[in-house]
């Protein structure tokens, strides 16, 4: 017995020094420079989705096949990046499901499903984009309106907080982010008249460490941007991992859209803070500034699009830049410390503004907002860009970006404000506008916004990009091919047609030595590698 | 929010699966409404939920509170529309018959609370969990613990005092799949034992001693063994009547939050 016991004692021993393998802040803050993972939803806390690997390039991407495949009866939209660590991949698969797969063969080493309420909410299908990662625990915003916590090695559920109550229109979708010891996470559901918000939650606990209202109450800085009682049901969701600036201890946060969506009437002013940016300390929640892009937005133009912090020179002086191509049709630049603004450039079709003013305030083009009989505004609903992501490349200095070009029919009409129901002010209409649009990835140079090349896509793109130090861009379309475009001319240099629409980011990491590609299309992850 | 033409559509799909209830609460209570939910629970449910609600390959049923809502209106509703996305099926049949299905269900709740019963010392068999049988190193209950084994926290819910007994004194009787015990020599001669977390024709993937996530390939190892014995020691010998009971006890008292019980 006594030798029975000294062997159990020592397994439980080198159980609690079994930390071999966990992830450290150190480890976020490393990658992307730790080539081999991929250990942020972004691969790294500037949102550049560039990638050091360059096993894979302009020379040898030809020959590039696939590995392997995986596939689940996956009803909704595949929005998931994965995450790797330590040769395992973790997705979500929606609605609630999380994988961890071998990442090598593919092979299923465990699987999470979350028991959900029959009756979910969301405006545009029950998706997920996917997880964060600290020590030895996953972390995933549901669309029950939870952040949940599971343990990386069995995907047992560490602990669960419930952000709010879901049947109100609340719900989680994007991959949360981790800052030191603190897990974060918004709330989607702008389309039912929610009031939008941004948790912190400790990781060991999941107590919430802070909150921050991305609508002001009433007595908070921006409330008066907000007609009546408008600012209750403001909308306002964040449905996008933030980008972080751990000098400055800044997260970026893009907001989405106000509410009502397309009858701005019943909320009057600039809706604060929809549609901006909001930088917040990460240790408090503390807003540092804001900046808008769209001021009493009547298009559904939310700014939840990917920011893309650079270091670069601007006017002559070195600047901690914000970069982001908005919804609304025009790449800003920021400077991030300030928020200053810099600059605003066009970059798809758009007839809604004549401009953009010095202070960066659009300069409106009248007669353009929706109306009972219904105007044709450009970009379409879903905006020049939307949530997929962009990429920037340290090697080219180039700033890429999936575009989406088109016009919808704008609509305005009634709107009563019921829990847990759509809450739009009318709609918009596609189909009149839709034989004229087509998508393209473009390539610009961040700080003078110029256009370097475009490769044409026959639909408005849905998936994002990712740049790799092999000189290259993987590119996804609406018709299912996946494609390395050459990251310096634009040229198509590998393709192949996965079956289904790409509505998803791909992301690149290594096992074994080796580089793999990856990227969610129809119900499947499908990687590849060279032979 | 991003806004595709077919939300239209999403909209309308669960209203078509929506029934015509016409009441909030079961309005069965006959013995004979009791056996026909019985029937047809047999022929439309027991495969997945099993007779008892606690086999197969459905969620568990023998619990106090159900994930997806626990009044009646919503367990008629959730057994009339089924749980889109999983194996959980809609039911084509008439108000009166899924009531009485529910009539039924509702009894396993209440045999759940009855299962785990032990007379022990919970205090003295929380020790033994902990320290003396060092279960602790190989099984979680609640933050804490080892991942070789399947979580405790919720033991008492899950298992009823005569199959923890069993699993204590003959762990190899009956050994769950996720656990099959692994032994092998790589290549370079290093020994391996522990959990399989999965296996195909080519690679087998374990879970050492040490809780590492490992992948081999089988072509290159030099032994592989699949022994039918579990990696839990059976304790009829390492520990005294009293500390079994105790433990059971201990066991029987982790009930977890009832929302989190696995199935
Ligand atoms: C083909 C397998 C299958 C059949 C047949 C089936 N179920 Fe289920 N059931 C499931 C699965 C799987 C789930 C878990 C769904 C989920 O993940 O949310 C479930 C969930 C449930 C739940 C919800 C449990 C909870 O915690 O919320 C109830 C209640 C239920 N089933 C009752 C029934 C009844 C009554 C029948 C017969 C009319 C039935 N099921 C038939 C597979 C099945
Ligand atoms: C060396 C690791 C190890 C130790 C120590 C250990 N177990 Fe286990 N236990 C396992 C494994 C692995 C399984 C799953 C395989 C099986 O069913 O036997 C298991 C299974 C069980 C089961 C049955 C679970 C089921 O679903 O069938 C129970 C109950 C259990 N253990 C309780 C205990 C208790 C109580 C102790 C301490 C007295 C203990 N274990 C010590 C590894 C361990």
């Amino acid at each position: 017995m006594d030798v029975f016991l000294r062997r159990m004692l020592l397994s439980a021993l080198l159980c609690a020094a079994g930390a071999a393998g966990e992830v450290t802040y150190q480890d976020l803050l490393d990658d992307p420079e730790v080539a081999a993972d991929w250990l942020n939803y972004h691969g790294g806390y500037a949102g550049h989705r560039h990638s050091l690997l360059d096993e894979v390039n302009r020379s040898n991407v030809k020959s590039l096949r696939l590995q392997w495949a995986f596939q689940e009866r996956i009803a909704e939209k595949f929005e998931v990046t994965p995450l790797v660590h330590d040769g395992i991949m973790y997705i979500t698969v929606p609605p609630g499901d999380v994988y961890a797969l071998d990442a090598e063969t593919g092979a299923r080493l465990w699987r999470y499903s979350r028991r959900m309420p029959a009756k979910l909410i969301a405006c545009c299908g029950l998706v997920n984009r996917g997880l964060a990662i600290l020590g030895d625990r996953l972390f995933m915003a549901t669309l029950d309106a939870y952040t949940i916590a599971l343990d990386r090695k069995t995907g047992r559920l560490l602990w669960e907080t419930e952000l709010i109550d879901y049947s109100l229109g609340y719900s989680g979708t994007h991959a949360p982010l981790v800052v030191k010891d603190m897990v974060m996470v918004g709330t989607a559901g702008g389309e039912y008249g929610i009031r939008g918000f941004i948790d912190a939650f400790d990781v060991e606990t999941g107590e919430r460490r802070w909150r921050f209202y991305t609508v002001p109450g009433p007595g908070e800085f921006g409330n008066d941007t907000w007609s009546g009682d408008s600012w209750k049901t403001g909308g306002a969701s964040v449905w996008i991992t933030p980008s972080y600036d751990p000098e400055l201890n800044l997260v970026y946060w893009g907001v989405g859209n106000p509410g009502p969506d397309w009858n701005g009437d019943v909320r009057l002013g600039d809706n604060l803070f929809s549609d901006s940016v909001v930088a917040l300390d990460a240790d408090t929640g503390k807003r540092k500034w804001h900046f808008q892009f769209t001021p009493h937005d009547v298009h559904d133009w939310d700014a939840t699009q990917v920011m893309v912090l650079i270091d670069r020179e601007y006017r002559g002086v070195e600047r901690k830049l914000l970069v982001t191509a908005n919804r609304n049709g025009f790449i800003y630049m920021l400077d991030r410390e300030t928020g200053e603004f810099l600059k605003a450039t066009q970059f798809v079709k758009q007839t809604w503004a004549v401009g953009i003013s010095e202070e960066g305030r659009p300069i409106r083009r009248p007669g353009m907002e929706p109306s009972a009989e219904g105007i044709e505004v450009f970009p379409a609903v879903a905006g020049g860009t939307n949530w997929m992501s962009p990429a920037y490349s340290p090697d080219t200095g180039l700033l890429y970006v999936s575009c989406r070009e088109g016009s919808s029919m704008y609509y305005k009409g009634e709107t009563e404000y019921r829990p847990g129901t759509r809450y739009w002010g009318s709609m918009f209409v596609n189909e009149t506008t839709m034989d004229k649009w087509y998508g393209a990835v473009r390539a610009f140079h961040p700080i003078t916004a110029e256009k370097v090349w475009e490769h044409k896509l026959f639909q408005p793109v849905w998936a994002g990009l990712l740049s790799t130090a092999g000189g290259l861009v993987f590119a996804g379309g609406t018709g299912g091919f996946f494609k390395a475009l050459d990251s310096e001319s634009g040229e198509e240099l590998w393709r192949i047609n996965l079956g289904a629409s790409i509505l998803a980011s791909p992301m690149t990491f290594e096992v074994n030595g080796r580089q793999l590609v990856a990227v969610a299309s129809g119900g499947g992850m499908f990687v590849f590698t060279l032979p | 929010m991003r806004l595709l033409t077919y939300i239209a559509l999403l909209a309308v799909i669960p209203a078509l699966l929506t029934a015509a209830r016409t009441h909030e609460t079961n309005p069965m209570s006959s013995q004979e409404d009791f056996e026909e939910g019985r029937r047809l629970y047999r022929i439309n449910c027991g495969v997945c939920h099993g007779m008892e609600g606690k086999t197969g390959r459905g969620a568990r049923l023998a619990r106090r509170t159900y994930r997806h809502g626990n009044s009646d209106a919503a367990l008629f509703d959730l057994i009339e529309a089924g749980v889109p996305g999983t194996d959980m099926p809609g039911l084509w049949l008439d108000e009166d018959d899924i009531w009485r299905i529910l009539l039924f269900v509702r009894t396993f709740a209440e045999k759940a609370s009855e299962v785990c019963n032990a007379s022990g010392d919970v205090a003295a068999g929380k020790r033994v969990f902990d320290s003396q049988g060092s279960c602790l190193a190989c099984h979680t209950v609640g933050p804490r613990g080892g991942r070789l084994g399947p979580d405790m926290s919720f033991a008492g819910v899950q298992y009823t005092d005569q199959q923890l007994r069993d699993a204590l004194l003959e762990p190899s009787r009956e050994v769950t799949d996720r656990y099959e015990t692994v032994r092998l020599v790589t290549a370079e001669g290093e020994r391996v034992e522990g959990v399989v977390m999965n296996e195909n024709s080519y690679n087998i993937f374990v879970m050492d001693r040490s809780e590492n996530i490992r992948s081999f390939r089988k072509a290159e190892l030099q032994s592989l063994d699949l022994p039918e014995e579990s990696l839990m020691p059976a304790y009829g010998d390492l520990l005294s009547k009293a500390d079994l009971d105790n433990l059971i006890a201990y066991l029987c008292s982790l009930q977890g939050r009832d929302e989190e019980v696995a199935q």
